[in-house]
Parts: C-alpha cells; structure tokens; sequence
C-alpha cells in the first residue's frame, strides 16, 4: 500500500523496474495456472484467450486417476527425506571431526574432500551407473539414495560453521567426562542450528529436483521419482497439454507453497551457504 | 583434540561410500575413455587415445562443443548483468517488506525442478496456443515464430529460459554481498554528490570482490552442467543439432547408444573446459583484500 507520506521520487526508478521484472517472472506461473482449468480442446482453439472459458478440472482428474501420480510422489518424498536427513548427520558429524580433531592425512583428507565439489555429474554418472548395475541397486530408489548420503558441500559448510564454534566448549565438555559423541549432540548440534536449516533446505531441494540421476539409474514407471515421471508423462501424452500443465504444477506447487511459507529461513539459508 | 579412535570410527563409512562413489568414478571415466566400451557387448578393446581423437572429426561434438561454450557465455554474462543490477535496486528500496518481497519473487524459479518449468515454457513457446506467440501476434502484431523447431531459436529461447529459472540465486547472493557492505561508505559518497549509479560502480562493485567471484565461479560451473532444459525444449539436439550440448551429448552416447568409452572421453573434455574456466576466472578475479 501506498502510504499518504510524500512520494520518493528516488523509489519510483527502482520499484517500476522491479515490479516489471516481477511481472516477467510470474507470468509463466500465472499462464500455466489458468491453462490447468482449461481442456485440451479449448488450449488449441482459443489461443488467445487468457481466462478460461469452461473451468474444469479434467487435467487435474486426469493425472490423479489415470497415471500412478501418488506413486511418484511417495517416492519423490522417500528419496528427499532420506537423503536430507542422512546428509546432515554426515556433515554435521564429520565437519565436526574436521573442525576440532587432530590426525594424520587431515589436510589432505579434506582437501580431497573438497576438490570433487568441483567436478561435473557427467563425468562421474557412466562410472557410477556402472558400479550401482554391480551392486545390483539398478532400478531402485537405493540408486538414488546410497551415492547421495555423503555430500562434500555439507562436509565444507559444516565443518566452516564449526569453525567459529570455540574449542574451549568442547573442552570443557571433556573436563565433565563428556565423549566425542555427546560432545557432538549436546554441544556441537545446537549451535548448528542455522547451519543445518540452510543445508537441509539446499539438499532437499536438490534431490527433489533431480532428474538426470533418475534417468540413468530408474526405468520402472513405478520407481520413478517427479521431476523424472513428469518427462515420461508429457512424452506419453504429449498432444494433451491440459493434462501436462497440471502435472507439472501439482509437481512445481508443494516447493513453491514450502518457499512462500518458510520465506525467511529460505532465503537466509541460501545468502548463507555464498557467504561462507 | 585428539581421539584416533573416534576419527576413525566416523571416516571409515565415510571414506568408503566416498572411494565408492566419487573418487573411483572420477578415476573410473579417464580409464573407460581408453577403452572402446560398451557394457552389452563382452569384448571391451583398449584403444588409447582413438576416442579423443574420433572427436576431432566428429562434426556432432564440434557442434554441441560451439553450442555449450556459446550458451554458457551468453547466458552467465546476461545473467550475472541483469542480477547485479535487480540486487541493487532491491537494496535501494527504503521498505524492508517490498525487499524481501522481491528477493523471493525473484528466487521463485529457482525452486521449481527444471524439467517441470522447462515443460511449462515449452507451452509459452508453442506455435499455435503458447502465450509468447500470442503477445507477438496480439500486441506487437508480428508473425508468430517457431521458436522451437528453428535453429536460429532454439538456443536463444533455452538462454531465456534459464535466465528466467536461475535468476534468483544469484539476486540473493549478490544483495546479501551488498547488506554487508557498511552503509558510512554510501553515506559518505552521498556527501560527496555521488549518485546512485555513479556509487554502484565506485563501491558497491569493488567491495563485493568476493562475493562476486564466489557467484561467477558457481554460475560458470552450473551452466556448463545444464541438462534437463536441452532434454526437454530441444528434443534430441533441436533442428540441425542447433541446441545439442555437451551435456546432452553424453548422455545420449552414453545411455542411447551405450557407447560409453566415447562418452567418457567427451565427459572428459568437459570436466577439463570447467577446470580451466575455473581458474581463469579465478585468477582474474583474484580478490586478496576486504574492508
């Protein structure tokens, strides 16, 4: 709202701008919505028609019912969760390990660690897809699961946030007979906290988006995961845009809604993991 | 502290799943691009360096090597342009309420899987019913173009499209480099008569040196990775193998063909691309100072 103060002239430039470049980025959302409420018939005989002349939901019915979307989800879901959770006790626990320990190999060790953040998916995956066929994961959720539950940027970002955590803390914890381990849940993991936030929010977004892993490694319509069944749907259906458009925002609404309500910690998290 | 046993006990797993699925994998694609490889098949020969070689003359690679390299520029120059400048007129609104708002607006995109989103611009840029051809028709009353089935277009609407999906990151990194710049440096170019533009340029730039570096490292790097948006809005390569990348093309050597031996060795070359643009950049944008 406009407030009855005078009017900056210095916010005018600024907020024209911005509001336009919003009006760009939002378009594709609002376009895909209202094409949801249309059927197919209509999308390619009234093109220019922005509203929907007949609202229905036949898109809707059409995923929900004909194609196993509850299926994908669930997998989708499994995936993520596992993945998110695991993620953060490795990095928590062997950023703490790299942060406050001494040993052999540390420097190198770490270094190593860090020098695969640096290396593309494309080189890793014919490898990998190679070594999951052997362990005989092909064609299963694990596929997605095992290779994923070490991640080198949780390791550095943990292990930088622990960094600022002062070793007398730790210290004395041991002088009150504390082991490593509690040491790590009653002293270390709280003072995670913020770090842990920003990581999980990053993780599970990767892993809910990915599609090119799922591609190599899952060929079941059963096993897939989201981002991976919305190809296979829109290639099986591929002249039925209604029913297209509301796989892909039943697909692109849950993060969306998750971003809208959890703005802050989103954004904090994602300023935080450039900082450090 | 020290406590060998317990460093011990927390590595092991780790370092194992990590020998498993990094380090052997990375080691694991030099050595099958010797090899003339394909799983199905049993008979695997060593051939040295002939896939490296085959490249050379492969006009296929050349082509999605041209392609990657110019949508990668493209791309990344464009988008580190339009986020420095949107971050900055976030940070000059005075209500905290429209900068957030706008912040997450911005990053909306980023949060949708590419595929999905990719799926959805396909539809914008339908011929008949996208809503793209429909403003060019309706508004400016130009012909309706086909942005997808011509090779002149199809990379150019993938780059439209990865701006609109990727922005946002980068906004938020770069406004948050700029909050934490101390706002006496503003004030006092603000005494001095600097205007905003003229302040953009004589300290918010400067000052953010490593944040800025950070970013373009990390846009350089992803961009080169880009994969499902070539899969979707440019179905298998686009016309003419006009929008066919690395990426794509080693997965479809890869994956279609099986012929992984040459796929590595194209995975190679790319690995190396990102190597050496990575430290090119790094060394020019060598920041050793802060404030």
């Amino acid at each position: 709202m406009i407030t009855r103060k005078k009017i900056h002239w210095g916010q005018v430039v600024p907020l024209t701008i911005l509001t336009t470049v919003a009006i760009l980025v939002i378009a594709p959302y609002i376009w895909m919505l209202l094409t949801t409420f249309k059927s197919t018939p209509e999308i390619r005989q009234n093109p220019g028609k922005i509203l929907p002349i007949n609202w229905t939901l036949s898109g809707y019915h059409y995923v929900l019912t004909e194609s196993p979307f509850l299926r994908w989800f669930i997998n989708s879901v499994i995936v993520s969760v596992t993945v998110t959770v695991a993620v953060v006790f490795t990095s928590t626990l062997v950023g703490f390990v790299f942060s406050k320990y001494q040993f052999r190999f540390k420097k190198v060790l770490f270094w190593f660690i860090l020098a695969t953040m640096m290396v593309p998916y494309q080189i890793t995956m014919i490898p990998q897809f190679l070594i999951i066929v052997e362990l005989n994961l092909y064609d299963s959720l694990w596929a997605l699961i095992v290779p994923a539950l070490v991640s080198a940027f949780g390791v550095y970002l943990c292990r930088s946030f622990c960094d600022d955590i002062p070793d007398s803390l730790c210290e004395a914890a041991i002088i009150d007979g504390a082991g490593p381990f509690r040491i790590y849940w009653t002293v270390i993991l709280p003072l995670l906290k913020p770090c842990i936030g920003a990581l999980s929010i990053f993780i599970f977004l990767e892993v809910w988006n990915e599609y090119l892993k799922p591609l190599i490694m899952l060929s079941q319509v059963n096993k897939m995961t989201l981002p991976l069944a919305l190809s296979y749907f829109s290639t099986a259906r591929i002249h039925d845009i209604g029913s297209i458009m509301s796989a892909s925002s039943l697909i692109m609404l849950p993060a969306t809604i998750l971003l809208l309500v959890f703005q802050k910690q989103f954004i904090k998290g994602v300023a935080m993991t450039g900082m450090k | 502290m020290k406590n060998n046993r317990f460093v011990l006990m927390v590595l092991t797993p780790i370092i194992v799943l990590f020998m498993t699925f990094m380090i052997l994998p990375i080691g694991g694609a030099f050595v099958i691009s010797l090899f003339d490889y394909n799983p199905v098949r049993s008979q695997n020969p060593f051939i040295g360096f002939a896939n490296f070689t085959k490249l050379l003359n492969d006009r296929i690679f050349v082509k999605s090597l041209t392609n990657t390299l110019t949508f990668v520029f493209v791309t990344v120059a464009l988008n580190i342009a339009i986020t420095l400048t949107l971050a900055f007129l976030i940070t000059m609104l005075r209500s905290n309420k429209l900068r957030s708002l706008f912040r997450v607006l911005f990053f909306m995109p980023c949060i949708a899987p590419l595929v999905a989103s990719a799926t959805v611009w396909r539809g914008l840029y339908a011929v008949d019913y996208g809503l793209i051809n429909n403003i060019l028709r309706g508004v400016f009353h130009v012909p309706a173009i086909n942005w997808i089935g011509t090779p002149a277009f199809v990379l150019p609407a993938i780059v439209i499209f990865t701006l609109w999906a990727d922005m946002g990151y980068n906004i938020i990194l770069f406004s948050a480099g700029m909050d934490g710049i101390p706002t006496d440096f503003y004030e006092a170019a603000e005494l001095d008569g600097a205007g905003h533009i003229k302040r953009f340029f004589t300290i918010t730039l400067p000052l953010m040196g490593r944040t800025f570096s950070f970013v373009l490292a990390m846009t350089l790097i992803s961009h080169f990775q880009m994969f499902a948006q070539f899969q979707v809005l440019a179905t298998k390569g686009g016309p003419n193998q006009s929008a066919n990348v690395l990426t794509y093309y080693i997965y479809k050597t890869a994956f279609q063909s099986r012929d992984m031996g040459y796929a590595s060795a194209i995975s190679v070359v790319l690995f190396l691309l990102i190597m050496v643009f990575t430290a090119i950049q790094q060394r020019i944008n060598r920041v050793d100072w802060g404030y």
